[in-house]
Order: C-alpha cells, then structure tokens, then sequence
C-alpha cells in the first residue's frame, strides 16, 4: 500500500448513507410530502394516493423473481419504463416487489402493460397474495438445507393466480420461505412460514472442528463456559469430553434441538439430505390488525424438499389456502380465522396427523425466565 | 458441506443441473434463473447445489480496506465441477427505498463494470445487494461512495436500518419515519456502530409508523412503532356522507372492531368510540378514511428484543416506552442505553431479546434505571411468591394506607 491514500482509506469508517430525501424522492412525492389524505384501489395491483393538494400518483406493484434478483439488463428495462411512462422513479418494497411511480391511471396502465409483456405479474393488493419472501440459500449462503428461491418458485408458479386477483382470497396472504432455521426471509411472523429444517443432529466433520476451536494447548486450559461454540449452543448439546490428555468437543444428540446455531458459526456441521425438509407454520403476522402481531405456529413439523417440483410442499400450502377460502369470513386474515375457529379445529380440517411440535417447547431447561413480558398492544390505552 | 453420498460423476452432474436450471425457468411466475442466465453469476453452481440438495457454497473471505461489514465472499465447494466464487456486497438503500431512475441506471452500470451484472433489489435486512468480482472491491466500495452511499450492515454490529415509507406515500403514517431514519444515520455513535462489529450480536433498528407495522419493527431488536393515545378522531358530518354513499357500513365497522370499541349510534347518525378499549387495530380507519382517523395525541412506542435468529429462536418485541414524535435524538439515545447492558454482559451470539429473557424484564428494566410503566401486562404470574425489593414493597403499602384511610 502506499503511503498517501491511506489516509483517503481511512475515511471509509465514517459511512455514506444514502438519507437525503431531496435526492432520493421523485418531485410529486416530494411535493405532497406527509399531505396524502385518500387512496383508491383500481384492480388489485394499482393504487392511486390522493393528496390534499388535489395531486395524485398511482402506483404498480410488480412481483419479482424469486429472492428479489435482477439481472442489470432487467434494472435498466425497468428504469427505462419508469423514464417513458412514469414519473421516472421506482420504489423497492420489504416484499421483495417492486412498484413504479406515474403521474395518471392511464401511464399505470402502460407501465401494466410492459412489465406484463417482460413476464412480470401485477396484483397484490386487497385479498390477494401480497408476495413472497425468500432467503438466498443455494445461490450464495453457506448453511441453508432447502433452497427456498427455487421453492419460491415453484410455490408462485402455483399461486399465480392469487397474486394477480384472478382468483381471489378472504384477506391479504403473505409466505416467506427460508432455506434453514435461521429464517431470513423474514422470521415466522407472517400468514405461511416455510422454514428449512436438518431433521436430524447434526454430523460433525471432525477434520474442520479445530478450525473453529482454540488451539489444543488453549483448550485445555479455558473454562468450558468460554469456548465460543459451547457457549453458541442453546441447551448444551455441544460439550468437552477429557479423553485421556485430549480434549474433543462432543455433540450429544438427545440434547440437540436442530435449531442450527452450530452450523452458523462452524462449517464442521454437516447432515445427509434425507432428513432435511421444511416446517410450514401458518396463522403469524407482525401488524397490529385483527388478533394483533403474533408469531406463526407449527402446522406441519417435516415434509421432504424435492426440487424441481416440491410437490409436498406445494399440495400443503395448497391445502392450508383452501381450508381458509372455504372457511374464513370476508377479510379475515388467516390468524384472525384460526383464532375464532379454534387452533384444533384448524389442525384438523388440513388433515394434519398431530406432531410432537404442537405440544414441546425446545428450550424447557434452559435459562429462560418464563416471566410475563410486556405487549404493544396491552401497554395502549 | 461434504459431498452428498451418491453424487453423480461431473459430466451427468452437470448434465442433471442443466436440467433442473431449465426446469426453473419455466412456469408463469418470475423466473430467478432466467434473470442470472442473464449476468455472469456461476449459475452451474446453483444447478450442481439443486441436484445434490446440498448448498454448493463454502465460506471465503475478500478483504477489502476499513470495511469490516457488509461484505461476504463464497467459493464453490470441492465437490462442484469447474467450482467458481462469489462475492457480494450489502449497499445501504435510499431512503424509503425509492430509486430514481438515473440511480439505478447507476448501479446496473456498476454492477455490470465492476461485478457479474447482478442485483438483489433487497436483501431481508432491507440492504441491496450487488454481486462483484474480487478484484474489483476496493473500487466498488469507492464508486458506491462516489454515487452516495456505501458498503455495511453484517456481522455483530448495528444492521442497516429499515423505515417504511412513512409521509413519503402514506396517509397512515403517525411520526416522520424517514426524517428520523435520517437523524440516526446522522449521529456518530450509529455510524460507527455500523461500520465496526463489537456486540455480542447483530442489533437490528427498524421504524414503522403506524401500528400496521410495514417495516417489521415487531421483529426489531429496537423497533419504533408510531402510535395514539386515545379514540380515533371521527369527522361525523363526512362519515354519514360516507355511509349514505354506501361506502363504509357503520354496523361492520361496530361488528369488526377487535377491540369492541365501537357503537353506531342510529338515532344521532354518531359513531361513538371508546378510547380506552380501542387497541389501535386500524380497523375502522382503514374502513373509512379520511373520515376516520388517528387520534392526534401521537407517541412513538417503544418495543426491544424482537428477533428472528437468536439463542432463544423468534421472538416479537417487548414494548418499553413511549416516546415524543418530534424527538429522534431520545430514540438513538435510549437505543446505546439498551445497549450498554447487553453489550457488557451478554453471552456471544445472544440477542438482545436473549439477554432479557436472562436477566428477565424486571432486572432489564432496573440496568435501565426505568420502571414499568401502567397496565402493560396482560398476563402476570400465576406463582403468589417472589422475593421483593423495598422499594416494590413500599409502594403496596402506601396503597394500603390509603385505602385505610
């Protein structure tokens, strides 16, 4: 390195964050800036926002590829478009859709029309499926057990019709799907939750472990209580066994509860396909609507992951959304409708054989404080 | 990952990865493969990954000067025919995520000059996330500089904030979320937070202002969600035109408030809510807007120790405080005051939402020299015994006086 651009180096610890909203925000959202008083709904995927000042601005949702991928080419197709027909920007959503700006119903419809003609779906608004989030998994993460773009995929290829209003559901459905339990496509707070699951411990490669363990002299001498994957692991599964003037790291099955913290941190946890598969949860969600936010609970511990097809998959998410259509008052959310009907009931009309992981709770044992913690919702008044 | 036990030999593996790659490119829903046919990506990789169902991705490292988040390298693993790498980094998005056009022009030119000519618009932690070559990483890091914003937001440090998009585009939106997405960016102690891993783990701040929560602040490890006090303001005169035009059905909204907060009054046309019930739902709001609307006592609430990954598996946040709309700077204090705390004594790897289940809200509450404040339990213990402090036990007996009196 030489010398004189060290110090220009340097000056990367103090970020540049994109925050001026001068730059970033297209004219007319600039304009009515906090002065937007109405919006109306032209099919399901086109919403036109009413200002005060009389201005509007409608706005097309367009779902995206699978884990929000585009190609430069596609970006600058899209940029062209929002140039041509709209009011030359776009916004990116949490949901992994993308929506243009335009400045009337008949420029929204234009833009409809050439997104659809690249193969892009508009909809997702209203009671319909509101989109899919996916992790990355097999394109670029080193632990996911599923590949949850390509089960996106194939989910959407199914649902399709449900994202663009030709067919209809009782409220809003979101899914996210995630390649392992570290859920990144967004938690297990939404309406179908598909998480990749190992199924079984793990299997440990002993010939990386000591990459991710002090050298054998350190180890011997630290507490177990500081070695980095004891300490990662939830309910001690992970312990030092003394075999002679050795020491090892020893997994006991009993105690491992899959949630794949090892894994996160260690490249020595491997496992044997057949026993990996997914957990589908439904009945979460993070707003405050209906029942309010809760977590998504385990309707079906274990299916296979089978690509190209994931027909498992598929048929139960099917399943769970037929059950729901056929049952749910108008505009109820799927947590709202487990909630009046009853959790049992639910399990029972999907035609789910009970599991073991309706009743356990994993961490039964370990340090947690079962105290009463304070809600959101019991805290307004 | 070792090899699955009955890989096929190179050639038929490849042979079967192309396969099941077009297989994804069929189908009426966006395809992710046909876009990464389109860029430089070693989609061979992915296939190989697909029919061995196993990811076909080790960790690597790419060393890029003064950028110790945000960026992540991969190489193939053994057992993937011609193997390849790949490199991203996580970009800060715009604020509410609007992308002008002439900015994303910008970063498909970049991410065709400087890597393969891909994106991921948003990343789960609402980065974006450009795929690079290595080579090309110093000169990345400064062109995104160069264009207004920069690499960050991994490992055990603050992540990239999230803020829905607020006042920009939405009618519901209860405190200025991206005024104040900009006031954290703004002060020292986030910047360096995020630019230098050293918590125990990654701490996620996310900003939603209304209850409907679009930025997911529920799963925040410090979440602001923007909120009311009271009824929400009913303009009687535009709801009974409202219902006279058939629009909104005062027996529904009566009907479908969870909270039971609501009566319709038939003889004086009124529609009566009840502030005390009303538990911020949005329903009615949502119904008949702008009839309908929040109340404007606003606060923004408070929640800690959400979170998706964690020792302790998902978790929704516990609700704190309440704050003044028009003051960010009390948010970015409190959140280093959450901090402080776990940061000192949690165990690696522990959310912030683990410590508390630890140290348990009370003992969190007393680090934080805060109290719990009103009726925010719904669900106290059941177990009539607990050692109390003085103080706890002092206050029952000034109510006890008083009620003697």
């Amino acid at each position: 390195m030489t010398a004189p651009t060290k110090p220009a180096k340097a000056e990367r610890l103090n970020k540049v964050f994109p925050v001026d909203l001068d730059k970033y925000l297209p004219e007319p959202v600039k304009r009515n800036y906090g002065r937007w008083v109405d919006r109306r709904f032209h099919g399901y995927g086109i919403i036109e926002h009413v200002s005060e000042t009389g201005e509007r601005v409608f706005t097309v949702k367009v779902a995206l590829p699978p884990n929000a991928r585009l190609s430069a080419d596609t970006a600058e197709k899209f940029a062209d478009i929002a140039d041509k027909h709209g009011i030359g920007a776009i916004r990116i959503t949490m949901a992994g859709n993308i929506e243009f700006l335009a400045g009337s119903l008949e420029a929204a419809q234009r833009i409809r029309e050439e997104v659809e003609g690249m193969g892009f779906p508009v909809g997702g608004w209203g009671p319909t499926l509101w989109g899919i989030n996916s992790c990355t998994a097999f394109l670029t993460c080193t632990t996911a057990v599923v590949d949850s773009p390509s089960i996106t995929k194939a989910l959407g290829d199914q649902l399709y019709e449900y994202f663009t209003g030709e067919k209809t559901l009782p409220a809003k459905l979101r899914i996210y799907v995630s390649g392992c339990p570290a859920m990144c496509a967004g938690g297990t707070g939404i309406d179908i939750a598909i998480v990749g699951q190992w199924g079984a411990p793990p299997k440990i490669r002993e010939e990386i472990l000591p990459m991710c363990l002090p050298p054998p002299k350190a180890l011997a001498r630290i507490p177990e209580s500081q070695v980095f994957l004891v300490q990662v692991c939830p309910t001690g599964a992970l312990t030092l066994r003394r075999e002679g003037d050795k020491i090892r790291l020893l997994l006991v099955p009993e105690k491992c509860i899959n949630c794949a913290r090892c894994k996160e941190n260690c490249d020595a946890f491997d496992y044997d396909p057949e026993n990996v598969g997914v957990a589908i949860l439904v009945g979460g969600k993070y707003s405050n609507t209906g029942v309010g936010r809760r977590l998504a609970r385990v309707l079906v511990p274990w299916v296979p992951a089978v690509p190209p097809h994931y027909r498992e998959i598929t048929a139960i998410v099917r399943r769970i959304i037929d059950v729901w259509r056929e049952h749910a008052r108008e505009g109820e959310r799927l947590a709202d409708m487990i909630d009046r009907i009853g959790w049992g009931t639910f399990v029972d009309l999907v035609g789910v054989p009970v599991s073991s992981m309706h009743y356990d709770r994993p961490f039964a044992g370990t340090r947690w404080k079962d105290e009463a913690y304070p809600s959101l919702r019991d805290a307004l008044r | 990952m070792a090899a699955p036990p009955d890989l096929p030999p190179p050639e038929e593996l490849l042979k079967r990865a192309d396969d099941m790659l077009k297989h994804f490119e069929g189908g009426r829903w966006p395809s992710h493969v046909s876009e990464l046919r389109r860029t430089g990506y070693p989609l061979h990789v992915y296939g190989v990954g697909l029919v061995a169902r196993k990811s076909p991705w080790g960790p690597s490292t790419a060393p890029v000067q003064f950028v110790s988040t945000g960026v992540l390298a991969r190489v193939a693993r053994e057992w993937v025919p011609g193997r390849g790498e790949e490199v991203h980094f996580r970009v800060f998005h715009t604020p509410g995520k609007f992308l002008p056009a002439s900015f994303l022009r910008k970063l498909a030119e970049l991410s065709r000059r400087l890597g393969v000519g891909l994106l991921e618009v948003v990343g789960q932690t609402g980065a974006l996330v450009i795929n690079l070559r290595k080579e090309h990483a110093e000169q990345l890091v400064d062109e995104l500089r160069a264009i207004g914003t920069d690499v960050g937001g991994s490992g055990d440090a603050i992540r990239a904030l999230n803020a829905c998009v607020g006042p920009a585009l939405c009618e519901f939106a209860l405190f200025d979320t991206l005024a104040w997405y900009a006031e954290f960016h703004r002060d020292k102690r986030v910047n360096d937070a995020i630019a230098t891993p050293g918590f125990p783990y990654k701490f996620k701040i996310k900003l939603s202002g209304c209850p409907m929560d679009c930025a997911r602040a529920n799963r925040a490890d410090f979440g602001l969600v923007g909120i009311w006090e009271g009824a929400p303001e009913v303009d009687q005169e535009a709801l009974r035109r409202k219902v006279e035009a058939g629009e909104v059905d005062p027996r529904r909204l009566e009907e479908r408030c969870p909270s039971r907060a609501i009566t319709w009054d038939e003889r004086s046309r009124a529609l009566i809510i009840n502030g005390e019930r009303c538990r911020k739902s949005m329903n009615c709001i949502r119904s008949a807007f702008p009839a309908i609307r929040p109340g404007r006592n606003r606060k923004v609430a408070v929640l800690v120790g959400g979170g998706v990954k964690g020792r302790f598996g998902p978790k929704l946040g516990w609700f704190l405080t309440m704050l003044d709309p028009d003051k960010p700077r009390d948010a970015i204090d409190l959140a280093f005051k959450v901090i402080e705390p776990w940061d000192r004594e949690g165990v690696p790897k522990d959310r912030l939402g683990d410590y508390i289940l630890k140290v348990g809200f009370t003992e969190f509450l007393r680090r934080l020299g805060m109290e719990a404040s009103g009726r925010h339990v719904a669900n106290p213990t059941y177990i009539p015994y607990k050692v109390l402090q003085r103080e706890e036990r002092d206050k029952f007996l000034k109510l006890s006086e008083e009620l003697g009196r």
